[in-house]
């Protein structure tokens, strides 16, 4: 349509000539002025929202300067070290609050800074709150060391000597040494990983399947199981082999330590096997940052996560809420196509479809955690159960499929997303002109032909919007998953070297959930606060991206019809 | 195509029509199995539902007629899955029997003496006491464990006489209760001349002799000692003293060993008839009190005015005096039998009378199994064994919904308290400050919402360059599709504690950004026209700068408008003034961050209803005179009012059911109070905390499926009338 026709009211300006204020205001332009706010606040919502999300997650991983600062308190000087997280300003009376200190009367604000001064356990709490007018001296120690540590969150220091096997190492360059020995360390946790993830992983479930072969033979009546016990020994003393070697590769990451000095002259020694990574933010330079800046990513995005979630990576909930998905749309392409195929190609169209149309559209709008109720009550507790009480009854009365897992959530979320196929798939499909379909028939094709030759060809981008549009609402769903699978922290990934490799009875991670429990279930959210910033955007990124690949599709599609239709 | 034409074709048409069938078969049976499941989605709910609505009955299971005669057993007993019969006799035996054929499966010995009375050993299950011929209390526990040997299932009977055989004297003929809790015991008596003698034995073990107890003795409230009853209360720091005759009690607080006071003196008053009997329900935080004219009371413990005591707040009523009452071991049911050998099951929170059974003749001994789904009846040497079906006597319409006179409660509440610790305790499952919670959520979402979204919605479809809309109409959709667990992480952790530090500010932020518009816009007005010219269709956009500017100073200047306003903090004035709390997470930070969740789809949908409007009612419109805000009102709006209101419909439909942003930003606390300034708890934030801790099959995840099928149909009519609305519309617009 042309913009002419469309915008007759637009076509006398609203910009009008000059008036008299109730002249103006007689002519109901304020109001129209008012519409315009309300899209103002709309788009400033949106992109506030995600500009909010981006720049906090994005934050997250630049390695700050850590500042040393001096500062006045109840018991005198005192030293603290680490990254200002937050400056803001209080009024005067919530400062009296939180301090008894005397300060200027005529100030009518009073700055303050949110500094992590990290070193759990040498440090009561990692964060702290510093007035600024308090602060005596501030400086930025070119030697000063971030660790990120396994255990306690990071700690911030000076290197005073290294140890190996508790002997003081000489070097002429200890930052060197350090992460020369960072790196050895991580490559020593790399072999013991893989040989716990390989094959002592593997030695479990081998285990895990005689015991319930034994159990099945029990309930059959057949106690001969001598076989069994030959092949357990077996592999026990397989066990005990890698289980020596895990322990060898132990003592040797706990070989060298190291010890710094932190803030309050006080040192503390940290083991190399807990270090996980140290940089020297202050002598970096905007380069070294950046390269740090981006390894920092890497690694949230590819690692496991550590300290309930509040640190490390969100490896396994990305690679979760990824397998889930995929598994969902697996399921939801065929049944809603075909849902949307009998209504709109074999079914009589009549009142009875006009209904079913209606209830498909109106199942898009039942609320999702209405979807998880169903889905844990007939999934898992009813056809689950059902499956255990038939297949497994040698593992009860622990359950395998009776309990949340990867093929239930996929399941529940497919039935939840299938009405958003169905109607996708159906606009498409009356979209198509009839003269093609008839063209088609005439020409002596079958209505299977047609329907795979002209049909389904045609509607295929509607098809895959559907789709598109299917995964970018399960990829965001928390609700329903919160009671059909999802755990906060899943021992092992669905997918793995043991036979049938995709374990579809195991709980597994997922973002948004990630993002609740870290969130709202943590001990210690002001550590944790960056990190769900972080994976909100990577959520937010995913969803945006599917939809945005949607909204191309359909706009490809409708450029399409019209090149048909001519 | 026929069969006939089938028959004549050729092998490659024979194919190809059967790929057509093939294909035509796949399908049907697929759309119609999709269909389908949709429909059993309707039909599991129904089926979970159900249940919780049937009626409940007591039939006869088994008689036994026994070969000695059972008029000397003083208490009786069943193990958990009701295989084991304990009979306690009057010469100090304890006797098994199983519970299907009634045979004798062994005897043990418990006190080489005669027993007068046994009674559990409140509030234990398994243990008991007894009274001897020498008024001696002797103390001893059941167990029944299930043990294999070589794969054969067997039940093992224990009795263990507890304390090391010790016993307690009490005196001849007199009342005496017990309470024991999980180091302590206290033993309650009546002495000659009505003082009650509080014994508590303290740091006691079942395999240990009782140590010398300490002592409390309270004073004689004068009345003939041999009519006094003596009831524990609650956690032992009670003591209910009943006159059998008069229906007189005392209500006696013990809480401390040391001193003892009156909280209340009353009488158990009945209308017409006299005072027969009590029988304390579960928990013994209330009572059934019988007359003797068929009337059955609920007495409950609860605040009266300053103190405790005892308040009558439901009435059973029978045709016959009830003369036997027991109740349920792990709910608050009861079992009361009437003169003429009546049974009537009932259920006192949902004031239900259930079932009713003819028992014959009254037995000298009823008792209900731990599971309450046996009643065991005894008379002279005939047992009768009754099968009860009661799998949800708390649930009624007028439970779920209306108010409910809980124990412990000065007035009947609406309250939902599905768990606690406590065994004893009453759950307590009204509906009502659920969905009070879940409309009011949705009720602020929507005020945010509704305005925002259909005056944007105008703005688009009407006034907004078409490149612009381009862009600003995916945009907002794409909000739709933004998690709502980030939604509800922002406004939890972020908007939550900046509103709660600018209160006055935010709530400003309704005014000053519109009036600060429309300075700006009567300013544009004195613009020369070739300069605003440029910005046609675009003006929209250059609200966005006016905005943030204007909600940043206010946003600044909190204190000082705080200050201008209240003349003081927001939340100090609400407190003072109009007694109002404020949350941190409450119904404005729902409103705002649910309305940002929903106006999505209200404005997509509105969106579309008004720019389909055809195009010549708005051109005769103008050409007759009408101004351009008289023909939106007049004329667009009116023929598109059908499709907005379908959008607010579909809206309203998301608000009631979203989970995570309520979950993540209110405290769920289920209150009912529309108050600004506080929390609530809806359906599906209930559903998503309570949902994977409930038994399946107990009443609570039954419950829990019901709110989940409320829901449902909330949501569902919400739709249609929305569809319905739509596709009216749409067919008008075809016409117009």
């Amino acid at each position: 349509m042309e913009t002419s026709e469309r915008l007759p009211l637009e076509h006398q300006s609203l910009f009008r000539k000059r008036q008299s204020f109730s002249n103006w205001f007689k002519s109901g332009d304020p109001w129209i002025w008012l519409t315009a706010t309300s899209v103002g606040t709309s788009i400033i919502a949106v992109l506030g929202l995600i500009g909010l999300i981006a720049v906090k997650g994005l934050a997250h991983f630049w390695p700050s300067d850590v500042v040393s600062l001096s500062f006045e308190s109840e018991i005198g000087i005192q030293d603290i070290a680490g990254e200002i997280v937050q400056k803001e300003r209080v009024s005067l009376d919530q400062y009296k609050e939180s301090s008894l200190r005397p300060v200027d009367p005529d100030l009518q604000s009073i700055e303050r800074w949110m500094i992590k001064s990290g070193n759990r356990k040498v440090h009561a709490p990692d964060f702290r709150w510093i007035y600024f007018h308090e602060i005596q001296t501030q400086e930025n120690l070119k030697d000063m060391i971030v660790f990120e540590r396994l255990e306690w969150g990071n700690a911030y220091g000076t290197i005073l000597e290294i140890r190996e096997l508790g002997e003081v190492v000489s070097t002429d360059n200890l930052w060197h040494d350090l992460r020369s020995r960072i790196k050895r360390v991580k490559e020593l946790r790399h072999e013991a990983k893989l040989i716990q993830n390989g094959a002592i992983d593997r030695i479990n479930y081998q285990l895990e399947k005689l015991r319930l072969e034994q159990r099945r033979r029990e309930l059959r009546g057949n106690l001969n199981v001598s076989d069994i016990e030959e092949e357990r020994t077996q592999l026990t003393a397989e066990y005990s082999n890698y289980e020596a070697e895990l322990e060898t590769v132990y003592t040797q990451l706990k070989r060298d330590e190291v010890v710094i000095q932190v803030s309050g002259n006080r040192e503390s020694v940290i083991p190399f096997s807990n270090i996980v990574r140290a940089w020297q933010p202050n002598s970096m330079s905007w380069f070294g940052k950046f390269g740090h800046y981006c390894s920092s990513i890497w690694s949230f995005l590819t690692e496991g996560s550590r300290e309930a979630n509040t640190e490390g990576g969100v490896f396994p909930a990305l690679f979760g809420t990824v397998l889930m998905v995929l598994l969902m749309s697996v399921l939801v392409t065929p049944f809603g196509v075909v849902a949307a195929l009998y209504l709109r190609e074999y079914a009589r169209q009549g009142v009875f479809v006009k209904l079913i149309r209606i209830a498909v559209n109106n199942l898009a709008g039942v609320p999702s955690i209405v979807y998880g109720v169903f889905g844990l009550g007939f999934f898992v507790y009813l056809v689950g159960g059902t499956i255990d009480d038939i297949f497994f009854q040698a593992a009860q009365p622990a359950p395998t499929f009776g309990t949340p897992g990867l093929i239930w959530a996929s399941l529940t979320l497919a039935l939840l997303t299938v009405p958003v196929v169905i109607v996708s798939t159906e606009e498409g499909l009356t979209r198509i002109p009839k003269a093609l379909r008839e063209g088609s028939l005439a020409l002596g094709a079958t209505k299977a032909e047609t329907l795979f030759k002209v049909v389904l060809p045609m509607a295929s981008p509607s098809i895959l919007t559907g789709v598109i549009l299917a995964i970018a609402r399960a990829a965001g769903e928390v609700a329903p998953l919160m009671l059909v699978g999802v755990v906060k922290l899943a021992p092992t990934l669905p997918i793995d070297g043991n036979f049938p490799f995709l374990h579809l009875d195991r709980k597994f991670m997922h973002l948004g959930f990630h993002i609740y429990d870290v969130g709202f279930q943590s001990p210690n959210v002001d550590a944790a606060r960056p990190l769900v910033f972080a994976t909100a955007l990577l959520l937010v990124i995913i969803i945006i991206v599917l939809n945005l690949t949607a909204i191309t599709l359909r706009n490809r599609l409708e450029a399409r019809y019209r090149e048909a239709m001519q | 195509m026929t069969e006939q034409t089938h028959q004549k074709l050729p092998p490659q048409a024979r194919a190809r029509s059967f790929v057509d069938q093939f294909t035509k078969n796949i399908v049907r049976t697929g759309g119609i199995a999709v269909i389908g499941a949709i429909v059993l989605i309707m039909g599991y709910f129904v089926w979970v539902v159900v249940p919780m609505f049937l009626p409940s009955s007591v039939s006869v299971s088994r008689s036994h007629e026994s070969e000695n005669t059972l008029i000397d057993v003083l208490n009786v007993s069943s193990d958990d899955r009701f295989e084991i019969l304990s009979y306690v006799r009057a010469n100090g035996t304890i006797e098994f029997r199983n519970a299907a054929t009634f045979e004798v499966v062994e005897t043990q010995i418990i006190i080489d003496k005669r027993m007068v009375v046994v009674k559990p050993l409140y509030p234990l299950a398994d243990a008991f006491v007894g009274r001897t011929i020498d008024d001696e209390l002797v103390f001893f526990r059941v167990t029944h464990e299930v043990r294999f040997d070589q794969e054969v299932r067997r039940v093992e009977n224990q009795l263990q006489v507890l304390y090391d055989e010790s016993m307690i004297s009490i005196e001849e003929s007199l009342d005496f209760d017990v309470y024991r809790s999980a180091d302590k015991m206290r033993v309650a008596s009546i002495r000659p001349g009505g003082h009650i003698l509080v014994q508590e034995y303290s740091d006691i073990d079942d395999y240990f002799e009782l140590e010398k107890p300490r002592e409390l003795e309270i004073d004689s409230w004068g009345r003939n000692e041999a009519n006094i009853e003596l009831i524990f209360g609650p956690r032992g720091r009670w003591i209910y003293e009943i006159d059998q005759t008069t229906g007189d009690y005392r209500l006696l607080n013990v809480a401390s060993i040391r001193r003892h006071s009156m909280e209340q003196e009353g009488t158990f008053d009945i209308t017409d008839g006299s005072f027969a009997l009590i029988h304390p329900v579960l928990g013994r935080y209330s009572f059934l009190v019988a007359d003797d004219q068929g009337i059955l009371n609920h007495w409950i413990l609860g605040p009266v005015g300053e103190t405790q005591g005892l308040t009558n707040i439901r009435t059973f009523r029978y045709d016959e005096p009830i003369v036997e009452v027991v109740a349920e071991h792990r709910r608050k049911g009861f079992f009361a039998i009437d003169a003429t050998g009546q049974g009537h099951l009932g259920y006192t929170t949902s004031a239900r009378k259930l079932a009713q059974v003819p028992l014959g003749i009254v037995p000298h001994l009823v008792a209900f199994s731990p599971r309450a789904d046996r009643i065991i009846a005894i008379h002279e040497d005939q047992v009768d064994v009754f099968k009860v079906s009661n799998q949800h006597p708390e649930i009624s319409w007028s439970t779920l919904w209306g108010r409910v006179w809980y124990e412990g409660y000065e007035k009947p509440v609406y309250s939902w308290q599905s768990s606690s610790a406590d065994t004893d305790f009453e759950p307590k499952f009204s509906l009502a400050p659920l969905l009070f919670g879940s409309i009011k959520a949705a009720c602020y979402a929507m005020l945010v919402a509704t305005p925002l979204a259909i005056m944007g919605a105008i703005y688009t479809a009407v006034f907004m360059a078409p490149s612009m809309r381009k862009i600003i109409k995916p945009g907002i959709e794409i909000m739709a599709a933004l998690p709502t667990v980030i939604l509800g992480f922002l406004a939890g952790l972020w908007l939550a504690p900046i509103i709660e530090e600018n209160l006055t500010a935010v709530m400003l932020l309704i005014i000053i950004p519109p009036v600060g518009v429309w300075v700006f816009a009567y300013c544009t007005t004195l613009l020369p026209n070739r300069i605003t010219a440029r910005f046609e269709g675009w003006f929209g956009a250059l609200t966005v700068p006016v905005i943030i500017l204007l909600a940043y100073l206010t946003l600044a200047n909190d204190e000082f408008l705080s200050n201008l306003i209240f003349g003081m903090d927001a939340r100090i004035w609400f407190y003072e003034k109009a007694g109002i709390e404020y949350d941190q997470r409450n119904a404005l930070i729902i409103g705002i961050a649910m309305g940002m969740a929903v106006i999505p789809t209200i404005f997509s949908i509105s969106e579309d209803a008004i720019y389909g409007v055809p195009q010549h009612l708005v051109h005769g419109s103008l050409a007759l005179g009408a101004t351009r805000w008289q023909t939106l009102v007049r004329v667009v709006l009116l023929t598109a009012s059908p499709g907005i209101f379908s959008a607010v419909m579909i809206g309203m439909g998301r608000a009631v059911g979203e989970t995570m942003i309520v979950l993540m930003a209110t405290g769920n606390t289920p209150i009912m109070d529309f108050n600004l300034f506080q929390g609530m708890r809806t359906f599906a934030a209930n559903i998503a905390v309570e949902m994977p801790e409930s038994e399946v099959g107990s009443t609570h995840f039954r419950i829990l499926f019901f709110t989940a099928f409320v829901l449902f149909a909330i949501t569902f009519v919400f739709n249609t009338i929305a569809e319905v609305v739509r596709q009216r519309l749409r067919s008008r617009y075809g016409n117009l």
